[in-house]
Order: C-alpha cells, then sequence, then structure tokens
C-alpha cells in the first residue's frame, strides 16, 4: 500500500465548535425539558382542577360566576407544593403521561428516600440549579430516578386505586358539571321548542324561493367561484417553494431548522385565523371597498398556510431510497429533486389543491358574508332586508354548487390516488 | 498486490446520534475486476462501509482512494464525477414508483447531462436506445414502458441493474441486492451481476447475507463483526469454525440453491 499517505487528522472536540457548543447546550435543554415536563402537567392539572371545581362549586353553591376563591398566588404555590407531594410520595398524573416513575437503585423507594427527594426537589428542582448536571442534582444526591417505567409481570392496578386514576375521573365529572352549569339552563331548552314558530316565516321562504333573481344570483355564483379558483391558484404559486422550506427532512442543520421553525410558525399563525376574520382585516386594509379583492386575499392567505402543512407533511413522507439512488449516479441536487422528488410529490400535491380549491368554494360563501364578495354577500343582503324568499333561492343555489364541486373534486381525486 | 484499485484505509464512521460506532478503523484493498463480497450481521456495517465509499454517507475518519483519488477530500462537485463511474443497487431497489421502467433506467445517465437538459427531461436519442439495450440486456425490453409499480421485486431488481449499468460503471456496489427477493430469483439477479464482472470487467462490492451465495459469487470474501474486519480471504477458506466467529455461536448455515 505504498504511495498512500499514512494516518488520519484527529477531528476537533465537539465543544470547541460553536455548532458542538451549541448542540451540546440543545442537548441537555432537552433532557431538562423531559425531567420537568412531569412537574409542569402536574401543576398544570392541578391549577386547571381548581379553577373548574372553584366555578362548578361557586356556580351551584353560591350561585355565582368565580374562577379562583383564593388570591392567585396563594393558587400558586399550592399548585406547586402539590405537584411536589404528589410526585414525591405517590405516582402522579404526569409521571404517568409521560410514563416515568421514581425508582431507586435496589427497587421500590423507601419512605426516607421520598422524604429526601421531596427536600431537594425544592432545594435545586424549584431554583433550576439542580439542572445543570444531567441527571439532575436532587435526583443524584437523593438516590432517586426519575426513570422509565419499566414493564411489571404485575397485574395493572386498577385506575380507581392509583391516585392519577382518581384524579382524572374527578377532572372529567368537574368538566362536566361546570359545561352543563354554563351552557344548558332549563329556560333556554324550553324556548327551544316553544319559539319554533318564530322561524316559520323563514322556512316557509325557503320552500317557495323567488326565481326572478337566478340570473343576477348566478352571476355572484360564477363570482363565488372564480374567487376561490384564483384564490387556490395564487396560493399554490407561494405555497409549494414555502412547502420545501417547512419540510423537516429537507431543512436540516443549523441553517435550515431555524428557516423550518420560522416558516411552520408563521404558517400556523395564519391558519390559526379563520378566513372570515382575514376577510375583515383586508377589508379594512383595502379601504373598505367591499368588492371580491378582500375576499380573494382572505382566501389566499389562509390558503397558503393550509397547503404549505399539508404539502411539507407529504414531503415528510417520502421515500428516501429514490433520493439516495439518484444522487448515487452523480446526479446534482436540482436533477435529484426533479427526479426523484418531484416524481412522488406530483400526484398528492393536486390532490390536496383540488381539496382545498373545494373548501374555499365553501369558504368564498363565509367571506362573501362579512362584504367580501359574491354570493355570500348577496345571502347576507337579503337576509337583513327580511327578502327571505330570495334568500332561500340563494341558499338552494349554493348547496347545489356546493353539492357539485364537491363530487367533481372527489372524483378527480380519486382518479389521482 | 501491485496496484490496488480501491483501498480502504483506517475507516471509520460514527453516527452522531446515540454515538454508534458503525464501523472501526477498517483498511483493505480490491483489484481490478474483483468481485468482492461483504458478509456480516445485520447492524455489521455492511451498508454504512458501501455508502461511504460512494460518499452517500459522510466517512468520521479515514481515507478511501478510489483509483488513486482519495474520495473522502473531493468537493461535492468533483465527488459527483466520480459517482458517475459508480453504479449502484440496493436492497430495496429505490426505484421511483410512479415512473416507468425506461424512466427510471434514464435517470443513470443523469451525471452526464448538462443540468438544464435535466430539468427538461431531455435526454439524448443515444440515450434512449441506450436505455432500451440495456433493458433487453435484462430481459425487460417488454416492459419499457410500465410503471414500476407493477413490477415483481425480480424484474424492479432488473431496472435497478439497467439503471446502474447507464452510468457504464468502473466500480458497482450492491447493497444487499438479493435480500428482499426469493431464492430463485436471486440466483438470476445474482448472475446478471457476474456478467457484468467477467464480461464488462466492472468490479463489484456486494454486501450479502447468505454464506452460499457468497461462496458461489464471490471471488474473495471479507466478513465485518460490530464493525470490524474478522475475515478477508478467498471464499474457500471460510471453515465452520470462522464462520461461528462470523456469526455467532448460535449461528447454523442456510443454503440457497
Amino acid at each position: 500500500m505504498t504511495g498512500y499517505p499514512e494516518g488520519f487528522v484527529s477531528p476537533r472536540p465537539a465543544w470547541t465548535t460553536g455548532r458542538g457548543l451549541w448542540e451540546a447546550v440543545a442537548r441537555r435543554a432537552d433532557r431538562a425539558g423531559r425531567y420537568l415536563a412531569p412537574f409542569l402537567l402536574d401543576v398544570a392539572g392541578l391549577a386547571a382542577f381548581w379553577i373548574l371545581a372553584t366555578y362548578t362549586y361557586a356556580w351551584y353553591v353560591l350561585g355565582a360566576t368565580a374562577y379562583l376563591l383564593v388570591p392567585w398566588w396563594v393558587l400558586l404555590l399550592g399548585v406547586v407544593e402539590g405537584a411536589i407531594v404528589w410526585e414525591s410520595f405517590g405516582r402522579s398524573w404526569g409521571q404517568k403521561v409521560v410514563g416515568r416513575e421514581l425508582a431507586s437503585g435496589s427497587g421500590r423507594p423507601t419512605a426516607s428516600e421520598r422524604l429526601r427527594y421531596f427536600v431537594l426537589w425544592h432545594a435545586f428542582g424549584l431554583t433550576g440549579i439542580g439542572f445543570v448536571t444531567v441527571p439532575p442534582l436532587h435526583e443524584r444526591l437523593s438516590g432517586l430516578a426519575l426513570a422509565r417505567e419499566r414493564p411489571s409481570s404485575l397485574a395493572p392496578v386498577p385506575w380507581y386505586r392509583t391516585s392519577a386514576g382518581l384524579f382524572t375521573a374527578a377532572f372529567l365529572g368537574v368538566t362536566m358539571a361546570a359545561a352543563l352549569g354554563v351552557t344548558l339552563t332549563w329556560e333556554s331548552v324550553v324556548r327551544l321548542f316553544t319559539q319554533a314558530g318564530q322561524s316559520l316565516d323563514f322556512w316557509r321562504a325557503l320552500v317557495r324561493p323567488d326565481t326572478s333573481i337566478l340570473l343576477e344570483a348566478g352571476r355572484d355564483m360564477i363570482v363565488t367561484v372564480f374567487m376561490a379558483v384564483l384564490a387556490t391558484l395564487f396560493a399554490v404559486v407561494v405555497a409549494v417553494p414555502l412547502s420545501f422550506l417547512a419540510a423537516r427532512n429537507l431543512m436540516r442543520g443549523p441553517i435550515g431548522r431555524p428557516i423550518y421553525t420560522a416558516v411552520r410558525g408563521a404558517m400556523s399563525i395564519a391558519r390559526s385565523i379563520e378566513p372570515i376574520v382575514w376577510a375583515i382585516i383586508f377589508l379594512v386594509w383595502v379601504t373598505a371597498l367591499r368588492s371580491p379583492f378582500a375576499g380573494i386575499l382572505a382566501l389566499w392567505v389562509h390558503s397558503i398556510a393550509d397547503l404549505v402543512k399539508l404539502y411539507a407533511e407529504r414531503l415528510e413522507a417520502i421515500d428516501q431510497g429514490p433520493i439516495e439512488a439518484i444522487t448515487a449516479t452523480g446526479a446534482g441536487r436540482l436533477s435529484v429533486l426533479r427526479y426523484a422528488i418531484v416524481p412522488q410529490i406530483v400526484n398528492p400535491y393536486i390532490s390536496f389543491t383540488l381539496y382545498r380549491w373545494d373548501i374555499n368554494i365553501r369558504m368564498a360563501t363565509v367571506v362573501g358574508l362579512v362584504g367580501g364578495g359574491g354570493i355570500g354577500q348577496r345571502l347576507i343582503n337579503y337576509i337583513w332586508g327580511v327578502q327571505y324568499r330570495q334568500a332561500g333561492m340563494v341558499m338552494i343555489l349554493i348547496v347545489l354548487l356546493v353539492w357539485a364541486i364537491d363530487y367533481l373534486s372527489a372524483r378527480l381525486r380519486a382518479k389521482l390516488a | 498486490m501491485a496496484n490496488p484499485y480501491l483501498v480502504v484505509d483506517n475507516l471509520t464512521k460514527v453516527y452522531e446520534r446515540g454515538q454508534v460506532l458503525a464501523l472501526r478503523d477498517l483498511s483493505f484493498s480490491v483489484a481490478k475486476g474483483e468481485f468482492l463480497v461483504v458478509i456480516g450481521l445485520s447492524g455489521s456495517g455492511k451498508s454504512t462501509l458501501l455508502r461511504c465509499i460512494n460518499r452517500l454517507i459522510e466517512p468520521t475518519r479515514g481515507r478511501i482512494w478510489l483509483d488513486g483519488t482519495d474520495v473522502t477530500r473531493l468537493s461535492p462537485a468533483r465527488m459527483r464525477r466520480v459517482r458517475r463511474k459508480i453504479g449502484m443497487i440496493f436492497q430495496q431497489f429505490n426505484l421511483v414508483d410512479r415512473s416507468t421502467a425506461i424512466g427510471n433506467v434514464l435517470t443513470g445517465r443523469l451525471g452526464y447531462l448538462p443540468g438544464w437538459r435535466a430539468l427538461l427531461g431531455w435526454f439524448p436519442k443515444a440515450d434512449r436506445e441506450k436505455a432500451l439495450a440495456n433493458l433487453e440486456r435484462v430481459g425487460l425490453r417488454d416492459k419499457a414502458y410500465v410503471r414500476v409499480d407493477q413490477l415483481s421485486g425480480g424484474q424492479r431488481q432488473r431496472v435497478g441493474i439497467a439503471r446502474a449499468l447507464m452510468q457504464d460503471p468502473d466500480l458497482l456496489l450492491a447493497d444487499e441486492p438479493v435480500s428482499a427477493l426469493d431464492p430463485a430469483t436471486s440466483h438470476s439477479v445474482m448472475q446478471y451481476l457476474e456478467q457484468m464482472n467477467r464480461q464488462d470487467g466492472v468490479t463489484v462490492i456486494a454486501s450479502l447475507h447468505f454464506l452460499s451465495l457468497a461462496r458461489r459469487y464471490g471471488t474473495r470474501i471479507i466478513a465485518l463483526k460490530d464493525g470490524q474486519l474478522v475475515f478477508d480471504g478467498p471464499p474457500t477458506a471460510i471453515d465452520n469454525a470462522k464462520f461461528k466467529e462470523i456469526y455467532g455461536e448460535d449461528a447454523e448455515e442456510v443454503e440457497v440453491r
């Protein structure tokens, strides 16, 4: 083997590079999070329970609306202390949820070990000091560890004999009681039946629709379909490139991951705002111009957010095999994209787009209700004007349109599968 | 060995997650025209080794010389030029399912095509003819325009072989090419590899699960265990004791006929 240089260069230790250091910090934070998770879950669970229980008590017993009944700091201290007691001396709900339990090296923790853990948790856990090491200091010093649940050969304990099980049952019971107290009054149930006559005019008009407006309404319906088509089309143009930035498996490394997080975050915010709210925002934005334009913008923004999510999830599920194979032939990055990734996503992308278009047709109607143009705007005008026969005609048209588009999009998508 | 074609020198691969040591200071060399079979248990590092050679996986330490070039030091662009001459076939075939057989075979030419032509899918006529000829060679001329998800396992692997043939390779890496196939089909696929090796003078490095296949087709065998080389020699040199050492005390040899 002469002629070839010998040996190899030993690499720098990971923590001397910026990236290595960053990864070490991230790993530590991740582990601390895993130790903290049961505690935070318990605190949140106990606090929610207290609030619901207080509400129920106040509603039924005091006949008033109240959520705390104690100063907020008393509640906070109470639930934090409660969580620590629960986790130290029992098997808490939070521990169960994350699938961990307190274990000592020799097996079941003894009472004195548990007491030591309880005290140390206050000193190191609450202050955060303990988390400088992994596992945290309070675990090391108490000799107990929040270990992964071990498979047991014993029969499982029934839920009514565990504290976590009883807590869950009480929580559900209180939630139910509170929900009944808020929404269901006897009066309102009675009204549902005794006042049915009030809507009679409306139902009567609905079965005698005014066909004379068919032509105008038809024109508005075309506007609505166009709104949906345009919004979907423009959304695709933006969503396709963005979806690559929102795919976890394609965005790796110190540059890729922050971009991924930013895009995904922005999209989930945009998606959580309903199209009808977007429509109001854009109506204000485009100087309260009552026109389909605001409606299109509203649908466009929401469609982008929705499509990016659907597209990106499809991208994350692609088969890595072809990528590997095409890379191995010596193809460049763009060729790999074109020949290994694109063939796998084209049909699903088209399918998602059709699905979204179908949604947009319905949404375009809703957006119209707040003044975003199209058939929805016509409908709401008739309803405010007590022109129920005309409104009935419009509603029939909407039903027919939605049904037709639904059928069409389903057929097309079935073909693509 | 006067002029080794491929030299692997102190190759080590550590996977960051979980700090798995996949390859440990692995050194061996391969002469031109050899049919080298890599054997070992699942997880012994066979796949990692093959992928380090064409750098689908980046080695952690060590060097790999291919025909006198240190491939571990090449820039991405120059690595792509080297890859053109290294064909690869896979256990799961790694074809694009929604594409036709000829569509898959043509991707073997991507390394030779200017980028803009590749994006337009504008392959030269010569490439198309070559693709049909290679499909003919693996006995799939009549399936050229069939989507590959309609083909059987053996047929799909033959499409994979045709794709590798398109590259006019000097070296073929075969990562458990027959593990997903039944015994009869396995032999048919292995015979195509043997043919490439003997007729076209392609150096073959194949990882295999079955020792009987390794003995039948390999001109030389290396064995890996926990990422280390535990055997390097002719197929006839693996006796029962050596077999137990590679596969563990409880292993029984299974024949594939």
